[in-house]
């Protein structure tokens, strides 16, 4: 098929923009192992929506493409442009612009009889080739456009006449959506919506800003329809070691969104595995939404509850108590900054002063491996630990001797 | 769903050219530069021809079109509710909006169906009167170009005002906090809005949009070993920064980071929570940052 530069389905470009910006270091060859055809397409494809942000390396194994951007710098979330790709048709195209135009006041109120005449009279008859719309095509984009809120169909007698719902002014809300479409969750929605108001204003920049969750938009914006309904959900999940593409049944009961790891999970009941459960959104490449579930409220009130021992998103441990999580770190004068950085990072847990040096931390977690980088972070000042999974805890000392013999500290190296 | 042509650049290129057209003024070259302003790169190559060859029975070869109205389109149902659910935010009293028309629309989400589950719990006070007043007035100052006398509290507790030119806000979504990034003061370039205690725009004054040169970034080098998973924690948590990654061997890579000397410590910390997978290699001063702070450690003598 000959190359275009908009597309029909996401999912494929989804991936390569994920490891073009957030890996960087394959080659040609590495993605044809993957699909000998489509890199060429989908690079282009890529080049075409971030042009300025692509970069290109020269490896001995061949041509590295890559998307260089500093997330700080970009006001406007750079890969929401790969969501306003999706193709169409000659007809879709026409139809959109003659239907608005008809239909250019909520006070116009019209029949599809009505309407398709007025195609071909006042607007197609204009051209050589007049395309022919029949009223089966019409009443299929109206009704598209009805579904989409964008008008409003009533009978009329026997027949349906259609209007177009009002149109709103967002003029006021330019700040408003500058900040959300950036620091929102589906933020893309409130970039549809800066398009249409010419802001083009750089008020707000964002740090620490995961523009990789752009890609998940879709997923999420489905996930949440079923969240807001109490709807079951039929899930596609695959993991990137092992290829394999799973499909449960899932009843969706929050999201969570770390900003500090770049990644998103969607926390829910397995029907199949009969617990609560975190699924990685850009593990999810299709969502279909199903029947309304009776245990939404209880679930989601089991939920909150596991929150209160959860460090990350591991919530369920069968048959196995709690592990407690505790360890010391020195403060020295005029260090209170120590202190103040364990509390506010503290999550489920408590901080407490045992001496004017030092300050304790206590957790009791489902899962201590995830607390593991975080208390990494103490390394200079940690003085003692005590994990009741001594497993983890003795790995974590490993990882210091380790870590030592790394950077030739000690003079073990 | 979400993916959809209405929403598409195409769409919204073809509207602002018909836009053009309604007012019988649309000429070639305007076309064309208002498809490099608002669509891709190659864009040109399919809008141009797909119009002028009535291939979309938009406008014929004079650019003249059948459209009477310059194009427009209603909010869609999924919008009003994305602008429902941020109706609902916290933040959202930092801006002045009217919700009228999303009376009895359903929120595309609230607050209690997500958690941002490790983001610090000492935010700005979104709640507060004063914050919100300083935000409006240090957002009004940046719209109109004003200068503003800002009296706050340095990290240290002292009290300090100054004259300065507000040009933006940023946000740190893991801080949860605004700082003010500012010009026009030899003493600082940044703020942090929660510090403000009071601000005032100095009226007379209009300062042209003045916003500083980036620096120089810093950069590190780092090699990495894909063990435990390593590889995509590191790249996904450092996917944020502007960063050059190669392949070394069959199993390990090397990486160049590059980041703003302001947050060498948090940087520092955050390489070290990769444990020993990553080593950083270049340049020898932060490699001496991570030393040290092993060194220090190695000193508790933890057992």
């Amino acid at each position: 098929m000959a190359y275009t530069e908009l597309i029909k389905n996401f999912e494929r470009i989804r991936d390569y923009m994920r490891d073009f910006y957030v890996y960087g270091f394959k080659s040609r060859n590495e993605y044809e192992k993957k699909s000998a055809r489509s890199y060429d397409n989908e690079r282009r494809r890529i080049e075409s929506y971030l042009g300025d942000y692509m970069a290109f390396r020269q490896t001995q194994n061949g041509k590295n493409a890559f998307l260089s951007i500093d997330s700080r710098n970009a006001v406007h979330n750079p890969l929401y442009k790969a969501l306003k790709s999706k193709g169409f048709t000659d007809g879709d195209i026409t139809l959109h612009f003659i239907l608005f135009d008809i239909l250019n006041s909520p006070d116009t109120a019209l029949t599809l009889n009505e309407i398709t005449h007025m195609i071909d009279a006042e607007y197609l008859y204009c051209f050589k080739n007049p395309m022919i719309f029949d009223e089966s095509t019409v009443r299929k984009k109206l009704k598209e456009y009805v579904e989409l809120g964008l008008l409003s169909s009533n009978k009329q007698g026997k027949q349906m006449v259609y209007s177009r719902n009002s149109s709103t002014d967002l003029a006021s809300w330019n700040d408003a959506l500058e900040f959300f479409s950036e620091a929102g969750l589906d933020g893309v929605i409130g970039s549809f919506l800066l398009d249409k108001t010419d802001s083009g204003h750089e008020h707000f920049s964002f740090k620490h800003h995961y523009i990789t969750y752009a890609l998940e938009s879709e997923i999420l914006c489905e996930l949440l329809k079923a969240i807001s309904e109490k709807r079951i959900v039929t899930i596609k999940n695959y993991t990137r070691k092992s290829d394999n593409v799973k499909i449960w049944d899932v009843l969706p009961l929050k999201i969570f969104v770390s900003v500090q790891n770049g990644r998103r999970y969607l926390l829910g009941y397995s029907f199949s595995l009969h617990e609560i459960k975190s699924y990685r959104l850009d593990f999810i490449t299709d969502v279909k939404i199903g029947d309304i579930s009776p245990r939404f409220g209880e679930l989601r009130e089991k939920l909150s509850e596991m929150q209160e021992h959860m460090w990350g998103v591991y919530c369920n441990k069968r048959y196995v108590s709690l592990e407690h999580v505790e360890f010391t770190v020195h403060v020295g004068d005029n260090e209170e900054h120590i202190y103040h950085r364990l509390d506010r990072e503290k999550r489920c847990g408590t901080v407490e002063w045992i001496d004017k040096h030092t300050c304790r931390f206590m957790a009791d977690v489902y899962d201590t491996s995830e607390m593991i980088p975080w208390i990494r972070t103490f390394i200079c000042r940690i003085t003692t630990m005590d994990f009741s999974n001594r497993t983890i805890e003795n790995q974590f000392k490993n990882d210091i001797e380790d870590m030592y013999i790394l950077y030739g500290v000690g003079g073990e190296e | 769903m979400l993916f959809n042509e209405i929403y598409g650049c195409y769409y919204n290129t073809v509207a602002k050219i018909l836009a053009s057209a309604v007012k019988r003024n649309l000429t070639a070259d305007e076309m064309k530069q208002i498809i490099c302003d608002n669509a891709f790169s190659e864009s040109f190559l399919t809008i141009i021809p797909a119009l002028v060859n009535e291939q979309w029975q938009l406008l014929n070869p004079e650019l003249h079109t059948p459209l009477k109205h310059e194009p427009t389109m209603p909010l869609t149902m999924l919008q009003k509710r994305w602008l429902k659910a941020i109706s609902l935010d916290p933040h959202i009293k930092l801006f002045t909006v009217s919700f009228d028309f999303l009376d009895g629309i359903e929120p595309l989400f609230t607050t209690g169906d997500y958690v941002v589950f490790d983001k610090y719990n000492d935010g700005d006070p979104y709640e507060d009167e004063s914050y919100i007043q300083n935000f409006h007035l240090i957002l009004d100052a940046i719209h109109t170009k004003k200068k503003v006398q800002i009296q706050y509290e340095s990290q240290k507790g002292n009290h300090r005002t100054i004259l300065c030119a507000p040009y933006q806000l940023e946000y740190s979504e893991k801080d949860d906090k605004f700082r003010l990034l500012i010009s026009g003061c030899r003493y600082a370039y940044t703020i942090n809005v929660g510090r403000i205690k009071a601000c005032e725009i100095i009226d007379e004054s209009t300062v042209e949009c003045f916003i500083p040169k980036q620096k120089n970034p810093e950069f590190f080098i780092m090699e990495l070993v894909d063990q435990r998973n390593a590889l995509e924690r590191v790249m996904l948590h450092l996917a944020h920064f502007k960063k050059e990654a190669e392949r070394i061997s069959e199993n390990s890579y090397r990486v160049k980071i590059y980041y703003d000397h302001d947050d060498e410590t948090e940087l520092v910390i955050r390489i070290l929570s990769f444990g020993p997978f990553i080593k950083v290699t270049e340049p020898e001063s932060f490699v001496n940052l991570i030393k040290e702070r092993l060194k220090m450690q190695k000193s508790c003598q933890l057992k």
